[in-house]
């Protein structure tokens, strides 16, 4: 068949992933030049102007709403030469796609012994997927990321701690959430999966100190002190040159940032509520109980702890796609970007999930969570464009249903990954193929 | 006090002297139809302690008031401000917080939103460095009605025995225009009022009369003459000062102009309206419904735009080309105040902010042929707070529109006796420009208002008793469903698919 001869073939596959890029590309420059409505995210400009202020020996901050590590600005430097130059921070996030595809494969073949043609098509859930090209391709660095946190995951399962623990520095450094990692691949690297040999369950009930010792292995130092070295040192260098307005825009306003405009997370309506002043009584008055304050809790508690402790010893990468999903849908603030987090580590955790295994769950919960933006969308566009007010109850129930779709799907996410067979390094155990 | 009553005669062919007469230190005028300006100069020692003290924190102080019914601009009185309060104004050196606030408050209204005098006015950017007179702050709100300042005045200024200064108070609510200028260098404050015509049917019959033996009054009744020189406007017609002069005495003088009236043929108006539904985008619609054509070829179309802090523009919007060309924009001259793109209403401390646009004019042929052009500006709102209600009306004044135009002699504008100053626009053009301001058709919104409402969806409160327990209880529930999916019992040790209810179907299918 066609499409069989088409999986079948790495070179077949990745040709296809980049001609979709460079269409889009290309329809995208096409459009700028002849439509007002532009292809190109409003982000890229914030970034190429964030360049353009570098390029005059200014402050990437003199940007409005440039909110990202300079580094950015730095790897998009070329778009403040002339002509289509403009384009290459496109063409580089949409390399990075590829890239992450690429790497994906890899992952897929070595660490879940897939043959080529299965790995070839998980790898496509990312490399063929028309929302990850759009989102590369309109400028947004979202997919950037995919690269560094693929890389990443594929450098811990190559053991290979030191590059691990500089990736992990550098992508918490670059977008702070994957700082949730930490824990999972730290639980991950046990002295069971990182020693030649199983070490034998002890007998006797350890002393707490041997516990400590247990678990400080070599690995999980070594990968706590190169990804603490990245993470403090890139800062460090970034605060000296740019100073406050590094700190400031890149880390401390997403800790106290509080998005009024509507957004998919849970707690919007209620942010919007509690943070606006009651009538008549001049500025912001607080509300009687702030749980909206706490709302960091469930998030981290589940993402950064409880997940990781639970399930990361059984398969890593699907615990950071659980981690990731569960990080996006408890956030105080979600945007349809926020969703390509998680879909980086879709290939590896599809292949063996209820949502494949069975179709009608599988169905159900894609038109469930593709239902759930619809009516958010629609709601959405009454109050945007209609001006009708919809911020209760349609906004805040089209929330609270996606956010309960999003739930339903991590705890199948959850579920499945429990019930795999108790991990061995996963290497050492293939599985067969099917 | 000096003062200076000026009418501008609307038909000088219905206009005879004997409509004018002085007699025992009284100025009485009989059914003139004319445009009336009348300027008070008080020195500071005229006025009540509290309020010099207040004044004294300036450098200088400019208020400018506008109404928002629309008013003829008869020349000398051409130049336009947005309706509403405008004030312009430079604080001391040393003395960097003046109480404005608490001065607008007690004066103009304690709605005005205003919470700190530090936080609420916005800095003037000046394109122009060599328009030294500009002043270096602007608040502005929107203003319906001056009945609390006449109050104010009555209570503060007035004498309670004075029936004509209660009476000259109380006739600025039927005022086109309101100027209050305060400088520490003339130390003294002048007070200039507008009125595009008499209040009963069309014609002055009032009679003048001196408040005090040695006072004087000047009192001029003018008419246009021809135009002796191209950037010059010649007055005619009668001037007595009061208390000196026993009858109107003719004059005849000419003088340049800043704000230069627009030929009177074809007339040009312009009208503003958004486009409906206005949502959380509103778009500003500028129409003119006659051919526009630029009254010389030196002149550029620019609106300047005083936008309150619930409206915002993204001044990223205006640098693509094709952007401004499809609203028939040229460029976002200027921007300056509350820019921010994110940050809801009530964590704005300034009153809003003020753009400079410069209009796009029909071009081709087809342009120029077509009756009406059309420029657009998009706006955004931010997000109001929750109120028992579901949206929350907020008044949009008209922005100002108008030609600016090379003159040849700036510095000469200034010999202008009602030459006007501080609107918040002159300042970002270089001192030789000539205004041409192109008036607000007389019908205004529909409602004979120079104002657009617009309905802000808001969170109604009334619906939202459950948003704030219905959001906790599903997150408490969320969470706790995922603690009993990662801790809770389950089938463990399955490696391939079986999983319960799934298991018959899990075969997959490769």
């Amino acid at each position: 068949m066609a499409i069989s001869s088409f999986f079948g073939s790495s070179r077949a596959v990745f040709f296809a992933a980049i001609l979709l890029r460079a269409i889009f590309l290309a329809y995208g420059v096409l459009q700028d030049a002849y439509s007002p409505m532009k292809y190109t995210d409003i982000d890229y400009f914030v970034f190429t102007d964030a360049a353009r202020f570098l390029s005059r020996a200014q402050s990437p901050y003199s940007r409005d709403t440039y909110r990202y590590t300079p580094l950015l600005a730095w790897l998009i430097y070329p778009t403040t030469w002339p002509g289509f130059w403009f384009s290459f921070g496109k063409v580089l996030f949409a390399a990075g796609d590829i890239i992450t595809g690429w790497m994906m494969f890899r992952i897929l073949r070595t660490y879940q012994n897939m043959s080529q043609e299965r790995a070839l098509k998980y790898a496509s859930i990312w490399l063929l997927n028309p929302m990850v090209a759009t989102i590369s391709t309109r400028g947004s660095s979202e997919g950037l990321l995919g690269v560094f946190v693929t890389a990443l995951l594929w450098a811990v399962l190559a053991k290979r701690v030191p590059l691990a623990g500089f990736l992990l520095g550098f992508a918490v450094h670059f977008k702070i959430y994957p700082f949730v990692y930490a824990t999972s691949i730290i639980w991950w690297l046990d002295t069971d999966r990182t020693a030649p040999s199983r070490t034998n369950k002890a007998a006797a009930p350890p002393s707490p100190l041997s516990l400590l010792f247990k678990f400080a292995t070599p690995q999980r130092i070594a990968l706590a002190v190169y990804s603490l070295i990245t993470f403090l040192g890139l800062n460090a260098v970034m605060y000296l040159v740019y100073g406050w307005p590094f700190l400031e825009h890149s880390y401390f306003y997403h800790l106290i940032r509080i998005d009024h405009r509507h957004n998919f997370s849970p707690y919007n309506t209620l942010l919007y509520l509690n943070s606006s002043p009651k009538e008549g009584t001049g500025f912001t008055a607080p509300s009687s109980i702030e749980l909206e304050r706490l709302a960091f809790l469930p998030q981290l508690l589940l993402s950064a702890v409880m997940i990781p402790l639970a399930i990361a010893k059984k398969d890593l990468s699907s615990t950071m796609l659980a981690q990731t999903f569960a990080f996006v849908t408890f956030n105080k603030v979600c945007t349809s970007q926020y969703f390509l987090w998680y879909m980086m580590f879709l290939p590896y955790y599809l292949p063996e999930s209820t949502l494949l295994a069975s179709r009608s769950t599988g169905i159900t919960a894609l038109a469930l969570w593709v239902l759930g933006q619809v009516f958010w969308l629609q709601q959405g566009f009454q109050l945007e464009f209609n001006g009708r007010s919809t911020f209760v109850p349609g906004l805040w129930a089209s929330s609270i249903l996606f956010f309960l779709v999003n739930v339903g799907i991590l705890g199948i996410i959850i579920r499945d990954v429990r019930e795999k067979a108790p991990s061995t390094g996963e290497i050492k155990s293939p599985k067969k193929k099917v | 006090m000096k003062e200076r009553i000026t009418y501008i005669v609307k038909n000088p062919e219905e206009f005879t002297p004997e409509q004018l007469e002085v007699k025992d230190g009284a100025f009485a005028l009989k059914g003139v139809n004319a445009a009336k300006e009348h300027r008070i100069t008080l020195g500071l020692n005229e006025l009540p302690r509290e309020l010099t003290k207040a004044l004294e924190q300036w450098h200088e102080l400019h208020i400018r008031w506008a109404s928002e019914q629309p008013y003829t601009a008869i020349p000398p009185f051409t130049s336009r401000v947005t309706p509403g309060l405008h004030v312009f104004f430079t604080p001391l050196k040393d003395r960097p917080e003046g109480q404005l606030c608490e001065l607008l408050h007690s004066a103009f209204g304690s709605d005005l939103k205003c919470s700190s005098t530090t936080e609420a006015p916005i800095k003037l950017p000046i394109l122009s460095e060599r328009f030294s007179m500009s002043s270096s702050s602007q608040y502005y709100s929107y203003l319906s009605s001056l009945s609390t300042l006449i109050t104010y005045v009555q209570e503060n200024l007035c004498r309670p025995s004075s029936s004509s200064c209660n009476q000259t108070a109380s006739s600025l609510l039927l005022a086109s225009y309101l100027d209050i200028d305060y400088d520490t260098i003339s130390h003294a404050v002048i007070l200039n009022a507008y009125w595009d015509s008499a209040s009963n049917a069309d014609a002055w019959t009032e009679t003048v009369t001196l408040p005090s033996r040695d006072q004087t009054i000047e009192i001029g009744v003018l008419s246009h003459e021809p135009n002796p020189d191209p950037e010059d406007i010649g007055f005619g017609g009668f001037l007595t000062v009061l208390g000196q002069d026993s009858a109107p005495k003719p004059t005849r003088f000419q003088t340049p102009m800043r704000h230069y009236p627009l030929p009177s043929s074809p007339k040009l108006t312009y009208t503003t309206a958004f486009s409906h539904p206005t949502g959380l985008h509103p778009t500003l619609h500028i129409s003119f419904p006659t051919p526009l054509t630029a009254p010389n070829p030196t002149c550029k179309l620019h609106t300047h735009l005083t936008l309150p802090s619930y409206l915002f523009i993204d001044k990223y919007q205006f640098s693509d080309a094709l952007f401004l060309s499809s609203h028939h924009l040229r460029s976002l001259r200027s921007i300056a105040g509350a820019t921010d793109l994110e940050a809801p209403d009530w964590v704005v401390p300034q009153w809003g902010s003020a753009a400079l646009f410069e209009l796009a004019v029909p071009k081709t042929s087809e342009e120029m042929a077509k009756a009406e052009w059309n420029a657009s500006i998009p706006l955004h709102l931010r997000y109001l707070p929750a109120a028992q209600r579901s949206h929350t009306r907020v008044p949009v004044p008209w922005p100002v529109v108008f030609w600016a135009c090379r003159a040849e002699e700036g510095t000469k504008m200034a010999v202008n006796p009602f030459d006007r100053l501080h609107l918040g626009y002159e300042g970002l053009f270089g001192p030789k420009t000539r205004f041409m301001h192109v008036p607000p058709a007389e019908g205004g919104n529909g409602t004979g208002r120079l104002v657009e409402w617009i309905d802000v969806p808001v969170l109604d409160m009334r619906k939202a008793a459950w948003v704030e327990t219905g959001t906790v209880v599903t997150v408490i529930v969320a969470f706790l469903v995922l603690c009993w999916a990662l801790f809770g019992p389950i089938r463990s040790g399955n490696k391939d698919m079986g999983r319960g209810k799934n298991a018959s179907k899990g075969k997959k299918k490769q």
